[in-house]
């Protein structure tokens, strides 16, 4: 059996496992309609004020919501020991926390960029503000599923505290929200921040899958 | 001959005869320090507060200090498995914690009367103030795991992503335009600062790092015997 196939069938399993787990994408999608619904109902509902503060809003929640079904990241297939099987397969642990990324890319955070749309015209955003968002979360959720991966695979036996997973993924994606929120300043020029944020993308590709399988690997030693 | 750096029992004894030396090496530090730093002129535009300087910018390059010490040794016990450098990572984390603290808490003095604030958010101190979440995050993995060697190890990795900070503390003031001033001293040309108030910068620095470096070495050993004990 060739690598390709190897990883078709992997991404094949994944998206399976997806769609047997849908309801637990729109919970987190509901969760997100909701906390926006709270925010907009503490602040009152101030047209002028929301247009101003809306995209920085709708950011942080979505990496709120983003970390609300981080522990399901590598959870199950440690425990029922599927990522040792996919490695006696013939795929380095690396290889398998890449595809894992990516799945998550493809499978969690893009279902939300259906989401952002409607949620911006809660907030009555312009449209360029609009197209923005997109660009950047297309980008920035790239990062983001790299940082859930480290911080699931860092978590992996940890029975006691369960918070500093979302700790970690928080700590680490204040440059992306500094630089995706940013794109809306006019002062700014949008390419180099867009530069920007291809290039922190880069960086944690290159970092999440050499951090990710080392977690893993001690997480498996110790299990 | 650099062995004690990675070697417990020989640290124990190199520690044991520097011990006594470094506390009276470190007082008579001290002393001078604080009379230099009673002796210095006063800024002609800041006045008294100048001298917060000599308490701020030690503990910030200490702070830095101590995270660049537990990275290197993190890369030595990941790549040649030596327990002493997890034993490192483990005793220095809180004093680069306190470094920071001391640091955030003297430049948020000293913003008061120059800036007007307590706090702005600009690029230098909101990466400092991630570098203190770090340090407290690695404080807590510290009594999170049930297994030593996955804490450890766990622990290591960590800070070798964190490390993505540290360069960004350090050339945040000129990559974004900041508040605070950029860097005096550690040009590669002659430092902006005068010699009168670069004299007693220098050693209290010297000053700041043997306390730093005393109290790593009662936490190491401290640690070393723990270790003895349970093991």
């Amino acid at each position: 059996m060739t690598l390709i196939k190897k990883i078709l069938l992997f991404l094949k399993r994944e998206s399976k496992l997806f769609y047997s787990n849908i309801v637990d994408l729109f919970s987190n999608i509901l969760f997100f309609f909701l906390s926006i619904f709270v925010f907009v109902f503490s602040l009152g509902a101030d047209q002028e004020l929301l247009r101003t503060i809306g995209l920085g809003i709708i950011w942080s929640l979505l990496l709120l919501s983003s970390t609300l079904s981080l522990r399901k990241f590598y959870e199950d297939d440690f425990n029922n020991g599927v990522l040792t099987i996919i490695h006696m397969g013939g795929i380095s642990y690396e290889l398998i926390v890449f595809l894992k990324i990516l799945s998550h890319f493809f499978f969690v955070q893009m279902p939300f960029l259906a989401s952002i749309p409607i949620a911006s015209l809660f907030f009555d955003l312009p449209v360029n503000e609009v197209y923005n968002l997109i660009f950047t979360f297309i980008i920035g959720s790239l990062i983001l599923s790299c940082l859930s991966s480290i911080s699931a695979s860092m978590n992996l036996l940890n029975k006691t505290n369960f918070a500093i997973g979302s700790i970690v993924v928080l700590l680490f994606s204040i440059p992306v929200i500094i630089f995706s929120v940013g794109i809306n300043n006019p002062d700014i020029n949008v390419n180099s921040l867009i530069n920007l944020l291809i290039g922190i993308a880069l960086i944690f590709l290159g970092i999440s899958p050499w951090s990710s399988a080392a977690f893993i690997k001690l997480a498996l030693r110790n299990k | 001959m650099f062995n004690f750096l990675i070697n417990p029992n020989k640290f124990n004894k190199f520690a044991d005869v520097i011990f006594k030396p470094l506390i009276v090496i470190t007082s008579l530090t001290i002393i001078v320090g604080l009379l230099l730093v009673y002796l210095s002129p006063l800024d002609y535009q800041q006045g008294l507060t100048v001298k917060i300087m000599y308490i701020h910018v030690p503990s910030a390059w200490l702070a830095l200090l101590t995270y660049a010490i537990m990275t290197i040794y993190s890369v030595i016990g990941l790549a040649f498995k030596t327990p002493f450098s997890f034993i490192i990572n483990k005793a220095i984390a809180p004093i680069g914690a306190v470094f920071t603290i001391l640091c955030l808490l003297s430049g948020s003095m000293w913003g008061k009367p120059m800036w007007g604030t307590w706090w702005v958010w600009d690029a230098r101190l909101t990466s400092v103030a991630i570098l203190l979440v770090i340090y407290v995050i690695i404080i807590f993995l510290n009594y999170t795991f049930e297994s030593r060697e996955v804490r450890e190890k766990t622990i290591a990795i960590f800070i070798l992503i964190g490390s993505i900070n540290l360069p960004i503390i350090k050339f945040s003031v000129d990559w974004w335009n900041t508040l605070h001033q950029p860097a005096s001293i550690s040009k590669l040309s002659s430092p902006s600062i005068d010699i009168s108030m670069l004299q007693p910068l220098l050693v209290m620095t010297v000053a700041f790092s043997l306390v730093g470096l005393i109290i790593a070495i009662l936490r190491i050993k401290a640690e070393i015997l723990m270790r003895k004990n349970y093991l």
